[in-house]
Formats: structure tokens, sequence, C-alpha cells
């Protein structure tokens, strides 16, 4: 159930809003770091490194030490998974709405 | 990027009226969803939606009855919670007249909102993955007995 584990994980790492404001910025701009991800956000500086460091646990950011501070950006693998977990629910959606078509067009077709 | 609704629309060859029974009515609603589920179409009212012996129950509350234009209802809040704005997904069945069938268009909203648990959550509540070999030939047995009981 190791799978099931890590999505535990991916899934609380963006459960949070300020997470992902910080995965939204990054995927805007690319890159950024502690410092100019706090300057567009409602939080100081060290609870941004704090929230990089939670992404970057789940393997949804990566960093490259330049300089004094680290550089962030997003994993688009890992991201991709994110996104195709909650796709996965679009997917079921798909064959809900299919089946409730074949039941309303038999209906449908008895009274006819 | 927004995570936040999921959007899908379907056309159906039958009229608002029965999609609108199918959507909305418990006895259609175990056909196409759950095992089992009890909902009255009525706003405000609390439901349920059960899979297996009661080993998966999700509570619902029923937001819009507008027949036979909406239907709309909220899941997938935490245990013990009432489903509001928050802290469950709303979902939309939105019905318009089209082509001598009807358009049917379905939101799902709120992801954004309750953090994304609530998308886990969706997928706990997964349909056993029934596929059309399980489902046609339940079909062909379900609905001319939907049509005797009128």
């Amino acid at each position: 159930m190791t799978t099931l584990a890590i999505d535990d994980d991916l899934w609380s790492a963006v459960g949070d809003p300020i997470r992902r404001q910080v995965l939204d910025l990054l995927l805007a701009d690319g890159v950024g770091t502690s410092t100019t991800l706090s300057t567009r956000l409602p939080v100081t500086r060290q609870a941004v490194a704090k929230h990089l460091a939670v992404l970057d646990g789940v393997g949804l950011v990566r960093s490259t030490t330049a300089g004094r501070e680290k550089q962030y950006r997003v994993d688009e693998a890992q991201f991709a998974r994110a996104v195709a977990q909650l796709n996965a629910v679009g997917h079921r959606w798909d064959a809900r709405l299919h089946r409730i078509k074949r039941l309303a067009e038999a209906i449908q077709r008895e009274r006819d | 990027m927004e995570l936040g609704t999921l959007e899908r629309e379907i056309h159906v060859e039958a009229t608002p009226e029965i999609v609108f029974e199918v959507v909305s009515r418990p006895e259609h609603i175990r056909e196409w969803w759950s095992d089992d589920a009890s909902v009255d179409p009525t706003p405000g009212a609390f439901g349920e939606v059960v899979w297996g012996d009661r080993v998966k129950v999700a509570a619902l509350v029923v937001v819009d009855v507008d027949p036979p234009r909406r239907f709309s209802f909220r899941w997938t809040a935490p245990d013990g919670e009432a489903p509001v704005p928050g802290n469950s997904l709303l979902v939309t069945f939105d019905l318009e007249p089209s082509a001598g069938g009807t358009r049917l268009r379905l939101t799902e909203s709120g992801f954004r909102e309750t953090g994304w648990e609530a998308a886990v959550l969706e997928e706990a509540f997964r349909d056993h993955e029934r596929g059309w070999d399980l489902f046609l030939p339940r079909l062909s047995s379900y609905a001319p007995s939907v049509v005797g009981q009128r």
C-alpha cells in the first residue's frame, strides 16, 4: 500500500490553501524563493519556507541552491500525478453520466 | 489553472422530465451510482448513498429541486458534519431541452474550498469500477420494471 501512503501525503500537502497558492505562483513564474514568494503571500518568509519544505517532501517542488537562498520549481511529473487524481474523479462522473443516459433513454423508449 | 470545479455535459435521448427523475429519485440513483440510496427530492432534506452492506455511506443534503430543470445536492462532508458550503462538494445537474432530448450538464464544485481532501473522499466513494459488462445486462432487466411500476 506504499502508493496509497504516498498519495495521502501528496493530497495533504496540497490540502493547505497557502501551499496551493505557492504552487500557483511557482507554476505562473517558473521559479521562486521563500523571499520572493513571501512578498506575494499573506505570510512570513519563514512560513513560506516551511510550506516549501512540505511540498519538497512529497516531491511537488524541487530546489536548487543559488546564492544564499534555495530556488524552487514545480516538479511537473509529480504535479501531473496530483492533477491526474482529480481527473480520475472526472472519469467516474463520466461513467455515472453514461449510466444516467442509458437509464433515461431506456425509460423513454418504453414510454414511446 | 482551475482545479476547483469539474464540469461534464452529455446529450440524452429522453425528455427532461424523465432525465430529472433518473438523476433525483433514489430508485434510479441506486442504479447509476450507489448500491442503495435514500434521497427525498426536497430542498434541505438529508439523504445518503450506500455501498455494499453499509461498507461505505455518504451523507448528502438536497440543495435545489426545480423539476425538470435543476437538481443539486452536497456530499463528502467530514464524518459527523452536515454538508454545508466550505466542507463539502456541490453536485448540480442542469437540464435543458435539446434536439428532442435533453442536454444534461453536471458540475461538481468545492474542491478548492474544501481542500483537496474532498477529492480523496470522492475517490473513496468510487462506483466499484462498475463497467459496461456488469451494467448493461442489469439495465436491460431493469428498465422495463421501472415502466411497469407506473
